[in-house]
């Protein structure tokens, strides 16, 4: 790495993008590869759709056979034609498993399946890209998509296929497939993820003996990337097979998922990641309050407690999120999170982060939320008042004031005679501070008026002023002495002041 | 300030308050008028005047300000015809006016603030034009006197006969009178009436007897508030009054306003609510398959293939029938 000169530097740090340029991209060998001895070159077999009936079984097995042959894209110069082969193998095995019929022979399934797997399951490779940052970088795409694609096409059609049967598939599609199926949602490359994601669903959808396994694996994975390794590329895609599951749940909800969403997807907000998977996660999260309004209090008081304090643009997303719950959310339900809630929103509306302020005082622009304040307003305005009124004279954003006369406007139509008493209490609350400050002011100006005065006096009796005072009255001289003796005993503070005191009384008389 | 004096500058606000009440035939105009029609009817006029007062709560001006800028409103519209369209820049002109008269120079909103927060569409020279004709067709007499005025007297003469330990609440006043003068009927009574009727109100609704003593008082030194005129008003500001403080909400006009707000938090509100593209799996579905074609490969063994996802019949992935 060459050294980059000090001027190059901001505040002392390299620039990201300076630090980028100059990593080079090291060509990565798979150890994948290294294992075939001798290379494998591919023959070309007869067209399927130009064998007769009886050999087309055959030739099917066949086929899927020398799929099982991989090759290294990394290396762009070697096995060219082979590679050829096996991708318009590929593809013709594809069109074979959709468009034939009695396709799915019983014989057929270990073939398809070790096909599959020896396509698909490895090891991923470790990132380019150390630093790598989702909302920022480009993915390091998958460089053998160009026949990975036709084998998660082959194994999607196979699913859907007619005449696949759970019941024979399920002795190879088994939890060994699944873990590694999982395993393989943390690829960098979106287009394998979203393979990933349709291809579980099926098998979740079709396979009933593997759900409880799939839903426990789905929440270590979770748990694992909440509190261990922050790190995991395909949260959004389980969430959105969650979502589809979560929508499908029988009434009432099994304790197991009221934990899930208590003990994960909650927990799950607090990511730093989170606007990746966001928009995903508020959807299992609606979900399931549409499926159990009596989760509401649970779920408020859960994003309450994670809300976030220093990422304004995960502030943002909770506001959103926050909108859709009370979009669906239960007049009943509401009255119990109210308060809670507001005192939370009353916060947003005044922080000084323009997006958060705009985002929480566009809730008043919802019907429906307004209706709900309404029924509640003798809650709710107390507690939004003070801020609402504070942020119309002091916020720097003009758009958050208009906003702000918005909302104050609504409110007093709501319920007039409550934002009058506000009002008037909020003025006068205003006006005892001030006359406080004055006070204070005052106070410091008189004080500020004795130091002026009385020098001499105050640097010998540094203990003990009240005795200044009273001493003002009587024979500065005679004081003066013996209050030289008092402070040259600084040990005994107290014995001064009484011998002070003791001493002044009879001067007083 | 003694209570002599107190009642002599009443006398003085009490001949002079006939000179600055709005055209009576004008009002009744108003007020006969239909909605929809190319004048302004009372529903117009109060629902402007509600504006006033949430754009002087706003900048936080005084009561004052508020009830000056009604009766310049209400003097001009009872003498001139309006368009609709222009209520709006007539009302803000008299809130600026109004302003400009009671506030201090450093409490005066800047008027292309007044403008954006009141969500106008016309200009700040719009608005000095405005004020120049309001000002003219008023003579310019724009210290008015209102029932604020006498209100306030009324108070300062109680406070000063009575050494209660009750005291009248002046912002409850104020606000019973901002009520009030939300409805048009009331811009019709006498200044000096209507705030004797919100006086003899909340008199009686804290029922000092001393009090009621000094109201009876005031009414006679007054001598032309006739006993029938304070009965007729008195009622009316009752009901008003009973409105006012009722628990119900009247349903917030809020579609008229308009919701501003910056470019990104515009993009996040439309992005997200996209419609799920998987779709939904139901829970421990051992539904037997409607669909035909896989009733011979259908096994009995536990699992039963659950075709009854939608899913399969999307799109190209569904397979032909032979």
């Amino acid at each position: 790495m060459s050294t980059i000169s000090a001027s190059e530097k901001v505040d002392g740090f390299t620039r990201k993008s300076v630090r980028k340029a100059q990593r080079q991209r090291k060509s990565q060998g798979s150890s994948q590869y290294r294992t075939q001895s001798a290379p494998v070159e591919l023959s070309p077999l007869p067209q399927l759709k130009d064998t007769p009936s009886a050999e087309q079984q055959e030739l099917f097995m066949q086929k899927l056979n020398q799929c099982c042959v991989l090759f290294d894209f990394l290396d762009s110069v070697t096995d060219l034609k082979s590679k050829e082969i096996k991708r318009a193998t590929l593809n013709e095995l594809v069109e074979y498993v959709s468009t034939y019929r009695g396709v799915l022979v019983e014989s057929a399934y270990p073939d398809i399946t070790n096909m599959i797997c020896t396509n698909i399951f490895r090891a991923l490779p470790p990132s380019d890209n150390p630093d790598f940052d989702p909302e920022e970088d480009e993915p390091t795409l998958e460089v053998s998509w160009p026949h990975m694609q036709l084998v998660y096409e082959f194994l999607l059609r196979f699913l859907e296929n007619p005449d696949f049967q759970p019941s024979i598939a399920k002795r190879h599609i088994d939890q060994k497939f699944v873990l590694q199926l999982l395993e393989l949602f943390d690829s960098e490359d979106p287009r394998e993820r979203d393979f990933l994601k349709t291809i579980l669903h099926r098998i979740y959808g079709k396979f009933l003996g593997l759900r409880a396994f799939i839903r426990k694996q789905i929440n270590n994975i979770f748990l694992q990337f909440i509190y261990e390794t922050e790190h995991f590329n395909g949260v959004a895609e389980l969430l959105e097979i969650l979502g589809s599951i979560i929508n499908g749940f029988a009434l009432p909800l099994k304790a197991e998922h009221k934990q899930f969403l208590m003990k994960v997807l909650i927990p799950l907000h607090t990511a730093k990641s989170l606007a990746l998977f966001h928009a995903q996660l508020a959807y299992c999260v609606v979900q399931f309050l549409e499926k159990d309004p009596t989760l509401t209090e649970p779920v408020i008081r859960g994003l309450l407690k994670y809300w976030p304090k220093t990422c304004s643009q995960k502030e943002v997303m909770f506001l959103g999120e926050i909108e859709e719950i009370l979009d669906v959310v239960e007049p009943t339900q509401f009255k119990k999170v109210q308060e809670p809630l507001f005192k939370q929103i009353s916060k947003c509306v005044a922080n000084a982060h323009f997006q958060v302020a705009e985002r929480a005082l566009y809730f008043w622009n919802n019907d429906y939320i307004l209706s709900l304040i309404e029924e509640n307003i003798d809650k709710i305005l107390p507690i939004m008042f003070g801020s609402l009124y504070r942020i119309s004279k002091e916020h720097w954003n003009p758009t958050i004031v208009a906003l702000v006369y918005n909302v104050l406007k609504t409110l007093m139509e709501m319920n007039c005679t409550l934002f009058d008493e506000l009002t008037s209490s909020y003025k006068a609350e205003r006006q005892r501070e001030k006359k406080k400050e004055q006070e204070r002011d005052e106070l410091w100006k008189k004080l500020d008026q004795f130091k002026l005065g009385n020098a001499p006096l105050v640097q010998n009796n540094s203990h003990s002023i009240p005795s200044v005072q009273n001493n003002n009255n009587n024979n500065n001289n005679s004081n003066n002495n013996e209050s030289q003796e008092a402070t040259s005993t600084p040990s005994n503070k107290d014995l001064a002041v009484t011998v002070e005191v003791e001493d002044s009384t009879p001067c007083a008389k | 300030m003694d209570a002599v004096k107190l009642m002599k500058e009443l006398r003085v606000n009490y001949e002079q308050e006939a000179s600055y009440l709005p055209k009576e035939t004008g009002l009744s105009l108003i007020e006969s008028t239909v909605q929809g029609d190319s004048r302004i009817s009372a529903k117009c006029r109060d629902a402007k005047v509600e504006d006033l007062w949430s754009l002087t709560s706003f900048f936080d001006y005084t009561t004052q300000t508020f009830v000056l800028a009604v009766n310049l409103l209400d003097r001009f519209l009872a003498m001139m015809r309006i368009q609709p369209k222009h209520l709006s820049c007539i009302s803000l002109s008299c809130l600026h006016m109004a302003a400009k008269v009671t506030e201090e120079e450093c409490n005066l909103t800047p008027t292309d603030e007044l403008i954006r927060i009141g969500q106008c569409r016309f200009t700040v020279s719009d608005l000095c034009r405005m004020e120049k004709i309001v000002a003219e067709k008023l003579n310019f007499k724009s210290k008015a006197v209102t029932a604020l005025t006498f209100l306030h007297l009324y108070h300062q003469i109680t406070a000063s006969y009575c050494t209660d330990k009750e005291t009248l609440s002046l912002d409850k006043l104020e606000a019973q009178l901002k009520a009030c003068l939300c409805r048009i009927s009331f811009s019709k009574a006498k200044p000096s009436v209507l705030a004797l009727s919100l006086l003899k109100q909340e008199v009686e609704a804290i029922q000092s007897e001393d009090m009621l003593e000094i109201t009876h008082h005031i009414q006679r030194h007054l001598k032309q508030i006739a006993d029938s005129e304070l009965l007729l008003w008195g009622e009316r500001v009752a009901r008003c009054l009973s409105e006012y403080a009722s628990p119900e909400c009247s349903k917030p006009n809020h579609r008229k306003l308009q919701w501003i707000v910056s470019r990104r938090t515009a993009q996040n509100l439309h992005s997200h609510r996209t419609a799920p593209e998987l779709p939904t799996i139901p829970e421990g579905c051992w539904d037997e398959s409607e669909d035909d074609s896989c009733e011979d490969t259908m096994s009995s063994g536990e699992e039963s293939l659950s075709s009854s996802l939608g899913s399969d019949a999307e799109g190209p992935y569904f397979p032909l029938r032979l």
